[in-house]
């Protein structure tokens, strides 16, 4: 018999007042948690298919946004069964959401209403529609990539167009190009009267004070007497059809030119050079939109470009070349001064390969009333090469970590300051020519490799990596890790964040692709393989291996060819139109604003995404479960009893089928009567593992190994202090919500010989320390969740965490574990002085653990039978 | 040995854009295509090993390709790849002529895979 089916057994008897059974409303409940955790797990799927391993069509992203619709408005009428109410609000967050998905998929751009200015730290890739291709870009660099670019704001397309329509320049440019007679003189009027249209039209008042805004934020972080840089970035430019050099640049401008400067970036639009390109690739008027980006002006000491890979004059070897001139580097792009030249190899250390050393008599330098000027370089420097060994390994490094990223070699602008550090202007596709993938006799060069193994593990990221194997476990220090480096290690672990910018490749025994670490694997491309139960023991430290993470194969040695075939990939993935769309679409369902239950923005109108939806209507369920359940009336069929031995929750017991074995009139129960399996194993964990002690764990590590020792006692927490916790029981089910010291708790699991159907929801939040220490605590949990194969998701102090689809066995050792981990992290946050504690109280935490877990289990990597991590 | 020809046809341009270059990777000669008229064309004018073909339900005929290419070039295997993987399409696949039968969305390395296996069949 089924849980539904159980459970309608049990309260056949009861009404509400409206005449609804309790035991329908159970039923939506049930129902509930498992949209909740169907959302849950489709939103998973579609983060997947960005790791490269699917192939996908839009129909699939069509269906899965349909599936989600449906599930999340389902899930929405479920709970206005549960409470008994319309649930206005909650819909139309449903069909705000949706719109906005329909529209996305409708190829439709959201610019209306959209922001007018937009600081770089909010830009990424996904907001090309709103700054521009170039600057979008420039986020990337800066926030994905962390690498330093100079500071700024963006002028969006919305505000570009709130300009142009408020003067009636959009309809001037129109029916000027509709009149226009075809003649090279006609654009030429059109151009002229265009552009003198444009400098003498007033912007909206409301952009020019956000504009000021902007400028006084970038003042206020010290740059005086500030100085801006303004660049287009047009729709499409850096995109397939590369702009460059099309439209104007606005060097060194003060602020109180900036606006002056804003509209001749805007009337560049419209120079004849850029409108006869647009005519002649057949863009439409209605495709211009230009935004504009304002950033800081690096103060340059040296500056110029760096090619990632071209052929070394006079040999077939691929290396990485530097031009490089003393000054602002606007020169060196132009060609317009002597630069000297430098050739370095393309793998770690990056040796100087060959070096020409140029006389530079002269340099561009920033004006102080703004503007460039040319001045004498001074006698002495002339003639020494204007980088140091260590600023071109510097330099070297970066664009081979913005080249692994882009998966092809880049022409990168950079420039160190005159504090010699190194800041990057911006990283653009090297166009070659000439060497497409066909050419490249792979298949020729794989085959004759040695395999090491392959057709293991799945793909959390695609790509190739060459490198030297570097074996990494939780002990290893990170900040060692070797630039270029393979990691490879048993467990994956969010921890390797930290070393993703310098490892070149990831490949792990278990985990899983939809794990935290998979998603920053995808997020930063690093190739990853995940899952393929025995790398650690088949590679050797310091082991040169190429990883195929494509096509799961790891060889030994490098095979440069393969690297260099897909460098040739003439269609790269992360740049097709398919994936973009659903990066977008992800956007609108995947992050979660709704974060603290208690905050005043915790209601159906701040809900932006399906995740918001799905995660209120989870909180509120619950409450109202609880609610309902503690109606005296609604339990005359569901029996309510305090557990009276046991850790001192002050837990209240609803069996709803199966969960104990006491008397049916019983009014309390012991930890012997309760029959409910994963109940038992989370209590047993819990007073076992004699982590519920109620003085607060010790900072010292060595004290609190000691207080282990201490047996354990109730007196010290008294149910006043607990509040009311509650279970709801069925002989495989357990929901427990429960406030303990200071923090929330959600479980919910089932646990049944069912494989498929096994699944834990662990929640935690709150506490009574400042949001630091309590973010600390919720790291210390992820980490031990990590260890534990859940997938985690951390915002702020708030830590969910879901496994699925293990044995029995298996989810007993974890719910035995989390019945532990409530218990240490209970009061902890209060002790969380520095973020080293976080990995010194895992560690502890796990070693304390390990003594209540059977054997087999004490390595938490004990699952081969490949958990799928999501949902719940 | 002769190189494994293999045909790609579907009217989604990100599947043959995926598909090419990963079986080039693996060392077969790959030619994709988007119009089906344009594909059965090509089969006329030269034969291929194995052709991998989408099953497009919106037309009335979503397995006319299939047959059309079955008739000319009865040699080739055929592996269906469709978004529509229900078990009537699956069977009816099969019932006219398919030797794998596909649900998109794949992985690229099941796909590669299978085709691997139809190498080793047909070179024996």
């Amino acid at each position: 018999m089924g849980i539904m089916a159980r459970i309608a057994g049990m309260f056949t008897g009861w009404r509400s007042n409206d005449g609804v059974t309790f035991s329908l409303l159970f039923k939506k409940f049930k129902s509930i948690l498992e949209r909740n955790n169907r959302i849950l797990e489709l939103m998973a799927d579609m983060g997947d298919k960005l790791g490269g391993e699917y192939i996908f069509d839009s129909k699939y992203i069509e269906d899965a946004c349909s599936q989600l619709d449906d599930q999340v408005f389902k899930l929405v009428s479920d709970m206005s069964v549960l409470t008994q109410s319309k649930n206005t609000a909650l819909f139309l967050a449903f069909e705000r959401v949706q719109h906005r998905l329909q529209e996305e998929m409708a190829g439709r751009r959201h610019v209306e209403g959209g922001p007018l200015v937009l600081p770089f730290k909010n830009i990424g890739i996904e907001s090309e529609d709103e700054v521009g291709g170039k600057i979008s870009q420039l986020g990337d660099l800066a926030n994905r990539l962390h690498l330093q670019t100079p500071n700024g704001f963006a002028i969006t397309t919305t505000a570009f167009f709130s300009f142009m329509s408020r003067n009636g320049l959009l309809e001037l440019a129109q029916t000027g190009l509709d009149g226009w007679d075809g003649t090279d003189q006609g654009l030429h009027e059109l151009s002229d009267l265009m552009q003198a249209r444009i400098m003498d039209s007033p912007l909206p008042w409301r952009l020019v004070a956000q504009i000021d805004a902007m400028v006084d934020v970038l003042s206020a972080d010290g740059h005086t007497p500030l100085r801006l840089a303004l660049r287009s970035s047009a729709w499409g430019e850096d995109g397939d059809s590369s702009f460059a050099g099309q439209y104007a640049t606005e060097l060194n401008i003060p602020p109180a030119r900036v606006v002056e400067a804003y509209k001749t970036v805007v009337a560049s639009t419209y120079s004849i050079e850029a409108w006869r390109y647009r005519i002649d690739r057949g863009y439409r008027e209605n495709e211009v939109a230009m935004a504009v980006g304002c950033q800081i002006m690096a103060e340059s000491h040296v500056s110029g470009v760096l090619f990632t890979c071209t052929q070394n004059s006079g040999s077939a070897c691929e290396a990485m070349v530097v031009s490089a001139a003393w000054g602002g580097g606007a020169a060196v792009v132009a060609g317009e001064t002597a630069t000297d030249t430098f050739f370095l190899s393309r793998t770690p250390p990056y040796r100087q390969i060959a070096s020409s050393i140029a006389r530079k008599t002269r340099m561009l330098t920033a004006a102080p009333r703004g503007d460039l000027v040319w001045q004498e370089v001074a006698e002495p420097l002339q003639g020494i090469p204007c980088l140091s060994d260590y600023q071109l390994a510097e330099l070297a490094r970066v664009g081979m970590s913005l080249e692994r990223y882009y998966k092809r070699p880049q022409d990168v602008e950079w420039t160190f300051d005159g504090q010699g550090s190194l800041h990057i202007l911006q990283s653009r596709p090297l166009r070659t020519g000439g060497d497409t993938g066909l050419s490249v006799p792979v298949q020729v060069a794989t085959s004759k490799a040695e395999v090491i193994f392959a057709g293991k593990g799945l793909v959390a990221q695609r790509g190739v990596a060459m490198g030297k194997v570097v074996l990494v476990d939780h002990n290893t220090d990170l900040d060692q890790f070797p630039d270029g480096g393979i990691l490879v290690s048993k467990y994956t672990s969010p921890r390797y964040a930290r070393v993703m910018r310098r490892a070149c490749g990831i490949i792990t025994d278990v985990g899983s692709p939809t794990g935290h670490m998979a998603t920053i694997a995808r997020e930063q491309r690093v190739p990853a393989l995940v899952n393929t139960e025995d790398a650690t023991a088949l590679l050797r430290n310091g082991d040169e291996i190429t990883l195929d993470a494509t096509q799961n194969v790891v060889y030994r040695g490098r095979i440069a060819e393969l690297d260099r075939f897909e460098r040739a990939e003439p269609d790269m993935f992360e740049e097709s139109y398919e994936y973009r769309l659903l990066r977008r679409l992800l956007k609108h369902i995947v992050p979660l604003n709704l974060v603290d239950p208690h905050a005043d923005d915790f209601r159906p109108q701040a809900c932006r995404t399906y995740h918001d939806i799905t995660r209120y209507i989870h909180e509120k369920a619950v409450e109202t479960l609880v609610a309902l359940s503690q109606r005296n009336d609604a339990l005359h069929h569901a029996p309510t009893r305090r557990l009276v031995d046991g850790p001192p929750l002050g837990l209240t017991v609803i069996d709803a089928g199966g969960g104990a074995s006491c008397d049916p009139r019983a009014t309390t129960l012991g930890m012997d009567e309760i029959t409910s399996v994963p109940l038992l194993a989370f209590l047993q964990g819990m007073t076992l593992s004699g982590m519920w002690d109620t003085s607060p764990v010790a900072v010292d590590i060595g004290s609190f190994m000691s207080s282990f020792t201490r047996t354990f006692t109730t007196s010290q927490a008294g149910p006043d202090k607990v509040g009311r916790n509650l279970a709801v029981a069925l002989r495989d089910y357990m929901n427990v919500n429960m406030r303990l010291g200071y923090h929330y708790n959600t479980i919910d699991a089932y646990v049944s010989d069912q494989v498929n159907d096994n699944y834990i929801y662990f929640r935690f939040l709150g506490g009574v320390t400042e949001l630091v220490r309590r973010s600390r605590r919720a790291r210390f949990v992820a980490e031990v969740l990590d260890r534990f194969d859940f997938r985690i998701e951390v915002h702020g102090d708030l830590v969910v965490g879901r496994i699925k689809k293990l044995s029995a066995a298996r989810m007993l050792v974890r719910m035995h574990m989390l019945g532990g981990l409530v218990g240490y992290a209970r009061q902890l946050d209060a002790r969380m002085s520095s973020d080293e504690q976080i990995a010194a109280h895992a560690q502890a935490f796990m070693e304390a653990i390990k003594s209540i877990l059977p054997a087999d289990a004490r390595n938490t990597g004990e699952n081969n039978d490949n958990p799928e991590h999501s949902g719940a | 040995m002769t190189t494994l020809s293999i045909l790609v046809l579907d009217d989604e341009p990100i599947v043959c854009k995926r598909l090419k270059p990963a079986f080039q990777k693996a060392g077969y000669d790959v030619e994709t295509f988007t119009d089906s008229a344009a594909a059965l064309q090509r089969m006329t004018e030269r034969p291929f090993h194995v052709i991998i073909t989408d099953l497009k339900m919106e037309g009335a005929d979503g397995f006319q390709v299939l047959e059309r290419a079955r008739k000319l070039l009865p040699q080739a295997r055929i592996v269906v790849i469709t978004g529509f993987a229900t078990l009537d399409t699956a069977k009816e696949s099969f019932r006219k002529g398919a030797f794998d039968f596909v649900a998109k969305p794949f992985k690229l390395g099941g796909i590669i895979e299978c085709v691997r296996r139809l190498e080793k069949e047909i070179t024996g």
